[in-house]
């Protein structure tokens, strides 16, 4: 199966090189593409000096509108699967084999790396927003998803067309209920991560509460309408 | 409150102002034609209510308004909110096409690039 794993990066030159060379050692049956999100710092420097395969988007975009131009390039170099991997290290690369055989052998469109398939989900403030966002994707779609904000998620090419096409469509939760809706078959694969490398957690208090809105609204109400 | 002569005169120069600056950006190309449409009917619609108090007082007779100028504040404040709805789609509408062309942009130079 030909697998891209897309690397978005905003702002990442800090932990971009320990991530890539990471990614790379173990290279094994896929390739990979580093989309620089209109970064203010050295990324695309770094990527350039260490020859990384490079997407270059000149503004920033967002997450959603970086990953849908990763997406859009699989697409037209005719990869069978997307992989969706953090720049920041929390990711570790030896998983990902692991999750290509998942799909090769299940016949999964889509493949969570997830960290609660065996254990606990523990107590925390985030942990109550992924149990909320669970328990709505098991309420419209029937199906339990036990990490739905796990970051390391495989696409097969059997979902790249709503990525491609609509606009507000990404690599989130809400993505994956109205993907699961649209009779997609998810599998979960139990995989550990690591605290961040280096910089700071995109989410803060203001940015977890809009993103808890955000995928709220979308999946209760926007995705019955697309 | 009725419709004073405070409010007519009030609603006749905000009439003339908002005319001057759509007359000034269509001279500088910055309005489209449907743009200033709007505007004009806006000012089309204060202009009615100025020189003919009497169109306020029957229409908030009709509709059971307790006084003719909440009538004319509330076609205001409805006018524009349908107009903040209409631009609320036309900047997702453009949010969408600048976020396509900035990922078509680099998948071309990438494209030409080699790979």
């Amino acid at each position: 199966m030909k697998t891209l794993v897309i690397v978005p990066a905003y702002n990442e030159e800090e932990s971009l090189k320990g991530t890539m060379d990471e990614l790379l050692s173990m290279k094994k049956g896929f390739d990979v593409l580093v989309i620089n999100d209109g970064s203010k710092d050295g990324t695309a420097r770094i990527c350039l000096e260490n020859g990384y395969p490079l997407l270059d988007l000149p503004v920033n975009v967002g997450l959603t509108y970086g990953f849908q131009a990763g997406v859009k390039y699989a697409q037209r170099e005719g990869y069978d699967a997307v992989l969706q991997f953090d720049a920041d290290g929390q990711h570790m690369p030896e998983y990902i084999s692991r999750m290509i055989q998942c799909t090769e052998e299940t016949q999964a469109d889509i493949v969570i790396g997830s960290r609660f398939v065996d254990d606990k989900k523990p107590f925390s403030a985030r942990m109550i927003g992924s149990r909320v966002i669970s328990a709505m994707i098991k309420a419209t779609t029937g199906k339990t998803i036990a990490d739905p904000t796990s970051g390391m998620r495989l696409f097969r090419s059997t979902v790249f067309q709503p990525f491609c096409q609509l606009g507000d469509f990404g690599p989130e939760p809400d993505s994956l209920a109205y993907l699961i809706r649209r009779g997609a078959k998810v599998s979960e694969v139990p995989v550990r991560m690591r605290d961040r490398a280096a910089g700071e957690s995109y989410l803060n208090l203001s940015r977890s509460i809009g993103y808890m809105i955000r995928t709220c609204m979308s999946i209760l109400f926007v995705q019955w309408f697309r | 409150m009725a419709v004073n002569a405070l409010l007519r005169v009030f609603l006749l120069i905000s009439a003339a102002a908002v005319l001057f600056f759509v007359i000034r950006k269509v001279k500088k190309s910055q309005f489209e034609a449907m743009d200033a449409f709007f505007w004009l009917i806006f000012i089309a619609m204060m202009l009615a209510f100025a020189v003919f108090p009497g169109l306020a007082y029957a229409l908030s007779g009709l509709f059971g308004f307790a006084s003719p100028s909440n009538f004319v504040f509330l076609c205001v404040i409805a006018i524009l909110l349908m107009y903040v709805f209409s631009l609320n789609a036309k900047v997702t509408h453009l949010r969408g096409q600048v976020n396509r062309l900035i990922q078509e942009v680099a998948l071309r130079e990438k494209n030409e690039g080699g790979k």
